[in-house]
């Protein structure tokens, strides 16, 4: 039997559809179903100037707005070859850390939800909002910041805010233990997650699961590893675990945001004096660049004429993830009250999932292979 | 009498559906965060079910894409009366950065069905929204249920 769910569904939250194909109560497969909020973003960006474009980015995805403006600033300061003051890069990494601990909390939030378990749902919400309160404090708003331009970041931190949020870091440091503790040992959660929707290194590597579920799954990959800020400035280590099933994906998001407030404490101790922002001109070129998002790898392809953005591709770490959830995680899934919840466990994000097929002249599905050669009908 | 009964029961309990018909995600995220203990939605008898058939206020929240054109008018027959719609965020009121030459979208969500308040902002503030679901959802669903059709 074939059991759709969604796109509008009291377990999801964003319009998607799963059908899943049932026996009795055992999830034999699934498939999942985009296309339910594509609003052409890469198509409307071209042909705009970057001050234009960065606004369009950051609507890319709501929950993880800022690392798509940080990927796009420094996609354009890659064409120009410049990097941005030591301030701002510091700035840019403290940010990009406060958006993947709030992210990383949402996550396990939802995942909390759809096993049921509603005062760790509510504890971690809980927890976020201090973490809200400062990125509105840093940035002046709490989900689409504006805060990134290419040559630096729009205003500087006071010394009284970023006093502020290291107090809102240690606070958070200090009672979030506790939680971790609920999940990591609590033997009831622990029945529910662990070893279900599991999935191997190797069926990770075929999927290319990126993020926290790659990691989950043994793929020891992170992207911040080869940016110059975290390489060279910060100490920190990559978390990866080797189960590969739900309890590994939430605990790896959980020692994620441990890693994540360590590197805030750095940036807050050691941040250099000095400019936020500095002037860069933009010759005609290409580049592309990787950032790691809260879910994985965000990629930015760009092409620009020195002025207009010629061409642009945007690729999202939801995507591999999803993928790879219906392929090898919802196989002989034993209920599905588990396929709910394993779904909920890679962190799915819609808005940012959504694709188009490239149909040649003849009307014939053709692969991508490459920015510079898809043109648009008129 | 049974109206006046009615209206008390509607007042306290409100249903709600969130549909996001092709936004960021910005303005779903901030009404999730007004589940959390800080905001704590249903100490006002609001409670977020995402279930159109049983929902008394439909938040809408993104610029109506395509596969939204029909099926937004379908969901809004299948919420049963009174109801009562609330438009959160720019999306639907005017399209926000989408609505551009080039892109699908296809706002406002008042083309496709009535909308009964709305709220500015890019995501506005949770106790925006909240505010907004309170001044316009008791009242006017106990006015609505009172019209007989």
């Amino acid at each position: 039997m074939i059991l759709p769910i969604g796109p509008i569904h009291p377990g999801l939250k964003e319009p998607v559809r799963l059908k899943l194909k049932t026996q009795g109560e055992k999830v034999i497969s699934a498939e999942i179903d985009f296309g339910y909020v594509h609003r052409g973003i890469e198509r409307v960006m071209k042909g705009k100037t970057w001050q234009k474009g960065i606004f369009l980015s950051e609507r890319v995805c709501g929950i993880c707005s800022y690392i798509h403006t940080q990927t796009f600033a420094e996609t354009f300061e890659k064409i120009a070859g410049e990097r941005v003051p030591l301030r701002a890069q510091y700035l840019r990494s403290l940010t990009n850390e406060l958006d993947r601990i709030q992210s990383h909390f949402i996550a396990n939030s939802t995942y909390f939800k759809a096993i049921e378990h509603e005062t760790l749902f509510m504890y971690m919400l809980h927890l976020r909002e201090p973490v809200m309160d400062a990125i509105e404090l840093l940035t002046g708003n709490r989900v689409n910041m504006g805060w990134n331009v290419v040559g630096g970041v729009r205003m500087d931190a006071e010394e009284k805010h970023l006093n502020s949020i290291y107090q809102i870091i240690t606070n958070l440091e200090a009672e979030y233990d506790k939680y971790v503790e609920m999940f990591e040992e609590g033997p009831l959660l622990g029945l529910r997650s662990k070893d279900v929707g599991k999935m191997s290194k190797k069926d990770a590597i075929k999927g290319r699961a990126v993020g926290p579920i790659g990691r989950g799954s043994g793929l020891k990959h992170d992207v911040r590893e080869d940016h110059h800020t975290y390489k060279d400035e910060f100490d920190w280590k990559v978390i990866w675990r080797k189960e590969g099933d739900n309890y590994a994906r939430t605990m790896n998001r959980f020692d994620e945001i441990s890693e994540s407030i360590k590197i805030i404490k750095q940036v807050i101790e050691n941040i250099p004096p000095g400019d936020v922002r500095k002037k860069i001109k933009i010759p005609a070129g290409y580049a592309d660049w990787r950032n790691e998002a809260p879910r994985g790898e965000v990629a930015y392809m760009a092409e620009t004429n020195g002025n207009l953005i010629q061409n642009i591709s945007i690729r999202t770490p939801s995507i591999m993830n999803i993928d790879v959830c219906g392929k090898y995680m919802l196989q002989d899934v034993a209920t599905v009250a588990d396929a709910v919840a394993t779904y909920a466990s890679v962190d799915p994000c819609v808005a940012c999932t959504e694709r188009v097929i490239i149909l040649n002249e003849k009307g014939e599905k053709t692969e991508f292979d490459g920015l510079h050669k898809v043109k648009y009908l008129q | 009498m049974l109206d006046a009964l009615k209206d008390v029961v509607r007042k306290s309990s409100i249903h709600v559906c969130l549909i996001n018909t092709g936004g960021c995600n910005g303005c779903d995220i901030e009404v999730v965060a007004l589940l959390s203990p800080r905001y704590d939605l249903e100490q006002y008898g609001i409670y977020v079910h995402n279930n159109p058939r049983e929902a008394d206020v439909l938040l809408i929240t993104g610029a109506v894409c395509e596969q939204w054109k029909e099926n937004l008018q379908r969901i809004y027959s299948k919420a049963p009366e009174p109801k009562v719609v609330v438009a959160i965020g720019n999306c639907p009121l005017t399209g926000d950065v989408f609505n551009q030459e080039g892109s699908s979208v296809y706002a406002p969500v008042s083309d496709f069905i009535p909308v009964d308040a709305e709220i500015p902002g890019c995501p506005p503030r949770p106790a925006e929204i909240l505010a907004a679901i309170l001044a316009v959802g008791p009242d006017a669903i106990a006015a609505k249920g009172r019209q007989k059709p």
